[in-house]
């Protein structure tokens, strides 16, 4: 009884002041849509990094003089590395399977046809367990006497350094940008609703003097900041989800072949779930604004 | 001077029966008396309705609201607060529902001492004391029925009280068929009107008037006199803070004047008698 006579109060403090509630509810669906928007973008990037850093491999090239028992010398070293957890695994790619891949990823694949014999060394592809373990390996292995003397030991180092840094920097960027939004969000709409309150100070004023308590001023106030939330997350949700389908997922479904090749695995939050944390997001940010900003007016 | 006013019969209702919102004030059932009732805030007893002890109220600076005050207003009594302005008529209103607290010394209604009152339970004060301001102070974006009826839902009563309630009350103050008029619809008496219904609804024992009549024609501050007079009638204790000499001339009570936040005057009678009087303060 008591609760549906605060939300005839909310509904009816909406219509009366509509201009404000349109504000606030705006309002909300800026910082709704911002977050909608970033919220899948720095967990793809986040997932991107993540990916990026497992694929760092080292390959370990095998001279053309090797004797197999040196060949097999090195696939035990490698397999101490395996079982003490240094890397996670390696396979041997031999003269011909490297002429195949070669073959493989050239526009013009006859132009090996003109070779006189394989040119390429053989191979173990060495996937480290960690990014970060990748030096280690090579400093296990630089001496060995099975490596191709000209091209040795290749891993992209420079590039591993860099994932590595700008997998934390994203991390923590993210973090601290979804933070900035949530306290400007709740600044703005808190803001907002001032307006509407200020407007209505005599009005609180008079609800005071007549013996309402405070609690009975302030529930359809928030109930009024929630509806202004959730109405301005649904619009911002729906509005995410047409970018979705009709830019983003048409945009990755014309790359998608691209994608597959350069084998990436990121991945990002699902469209229900980001519509679950934004809704909620819309209703607290509501909640909390109007609770917030009724404090200073509620004083006896 | 003084005699003639006090020959003059004492302030009736055929003086204003000729206002036409007066026919259905007089036909109208008298009021219930006030009750005590649960949560009431007041403590039972036979003292005074309002006590000031020694009450100083300084504002910032030099200016001063009250100046050393003590009364009392004992409980059925209709009483007039009159002085110029600025003389400490408002800051007087405003410390009886605790909007201001005193500097110093205690303020008594109902028998609880408001300085010893916690603030959660202000609101309950506010509610055993009916308030009436020259301003009116309704919602303006509801009807006269929604404005009473929203001091009724404060205290936690039913749909269906309300709905009872609110057309009786209306038509006690004079006016039915205007239920449904905003505040802007209406003429500055309807909406003191309006006010006084709402003051009224919940039953306080303490109505409390702040220049009810301030912006009204002397006719329509007749009639809503009149109504605080029948209302007091009832038991309640009226306090009416005013600078209008007219009605309280008319009516003949006891007036408390104040002067640059001093009681100077306290006795029955019009808005200045003759210094000398028996009433007179030193």
């Amino acid at each position: 009884m008591r609760i549906g006579m605060f939300f005839r109060e909310a509904l009816r403090s909406i219509r009366a002041n509509a201009a404000i509630s349109v504000a606030a509810t705006v309002t909300a669906l800026i910082a709704v849509f911002i977050l909608g928007a970033f919220i899948p973008s720095f967990m793809y990037v986040r997932s991107a990094v993540d990916a990026q850093k497992a694929k760092v491999d080292v390959d370990v090239y095998i001279s053309d003089n090797a004797s197999i028992a040196q060949v097999n010398a090195l696939k035990g070293r490698l397999d101490v590395l395996k079982t003490d957890g240094t890397i996670a695994g390696f396979t041997y790619v031999s003269k011909d399977d490297a002429l195949r891949l070669m073959r493989e990823r050239l526009r013009d694949p006859s132009v090996l046809d003109e070779l006189p014999s394989n040119p390429l060394p053989a191979k173990f592809n060495v996937q480290p367990a960690e990014a970060e373990n990748a030096n280690a390996v090579v400093a296990a292995i630089k001496d060995d006497p099975a490596l191709d003397p000209t091209e040795g030991i290749v891993y992209p180092q420079t590039t591993a350094d860099r994932l590595l840094t700008a997998a934390k920097f994203v991390q923590w960027a993210g973090f601290a940008l979804i933070g900035i939004l949530l306290i400007a969000a709740i600044l703005l709409i808190g803001n907002t609703i001032r307006l509407s309150i200020f407007a209505r100070r005599r009005e609180v004023e008079v609800m005071r003097l007549v013996g309402a308590t405070n609690w009975f001023i302030r529930w359809p106030f928030m109930i009024e900041g929630v509806i202004c939330g959730l109405v301005g997350a649904v619009v911002a949700v729906a509005m995410l989800w047409g970018i979705k389908v009709g830019v983003v997922d048409a945009w990755a479904s014309g790359a998608d072949t691209a994608l597959t090749k350069s084998g990436s695995a990121a991945t990002t939050i699902g469209f229900p779930l980001l519509t679950l944390v934004l809704v909620g997001a819309g209703a607290f940010l509501g909640a909390l604004g109007s609770g917030i900003t009724l404090r200073r007016f509620l004083r006896i | 001077m003084a005699r003639i006013e006090q020959e003059k019969p004492a302030f009736t209702l055929v003086e204003v029966a000729d206002d036409p919102s007066m026919d259905a004030m007089l036909l109208a059932p008298p009021l219930e008396p006030a009750k005590r009732r649960k949560g009431d805030i007041f403590r039972p007893g036979n003292g005074p309705m309002v006590q000031f002890q020694g009450v100083i109220k300084k504002y910032d600076g030099e200016h001063r609201g009250l100046d050393g005050v003590s009364v009392a207003i004992n409980t059925g009594e209709f009483v007039f607060l009159v002085g110029p302005s600025g003389s400490g008529k408002s800051t007087f209103i405003r410390l009886c529902i605790r909007e201001l607290r005193p500097t110093s010394g205690n303020v008594i209604i109902g028998g609880r001492d408001l300085g010893e009152l916690r603030r959660s339970k202000v609101p309950y004060l506010r509610r055993a004391i009916g308030c009436v301001f020259q301003d009116f102070r309704l919602l303006p974006d509801r009807t006269a029925a929604e404005n009473v009826a929203y001091a009724l839902q404060v205290t936690g009563h039913s749909r269906q009280e309300v709905r009872r309630s609110v057309p009786a009350i209306l038509s006690l103050v004079g006016l039915e068929g205007k239920e449904d008029r905003l505040p802007r619809e209406m003429s500055g008496g309807e909406q003191q009107r309006v006010s006084i219904a709402r003051a009224l609804v919940n039953q306080p024992r303490l109505l409390i008037a702040d220049e009810p009549t301030g912006n009204l024609d002397p006719e329509t501050s007749l009639g809503i006199m009149d109504l605080l007079l029948r209302i007091n009638r009832t038991g309640t204790t009226v306090l009416v803070a005013t600078h209008d000499q007219h009605t309280v001339d008319r009516m003949q009570m006891r007036v408390i004047r104040l002067d640059d936040g001093r009681i100077v005057r306290d006795a029955e009678g019009g808005y200045n008698e003759d210094p000398g009087d028996t009433g007179e303060i030193a």
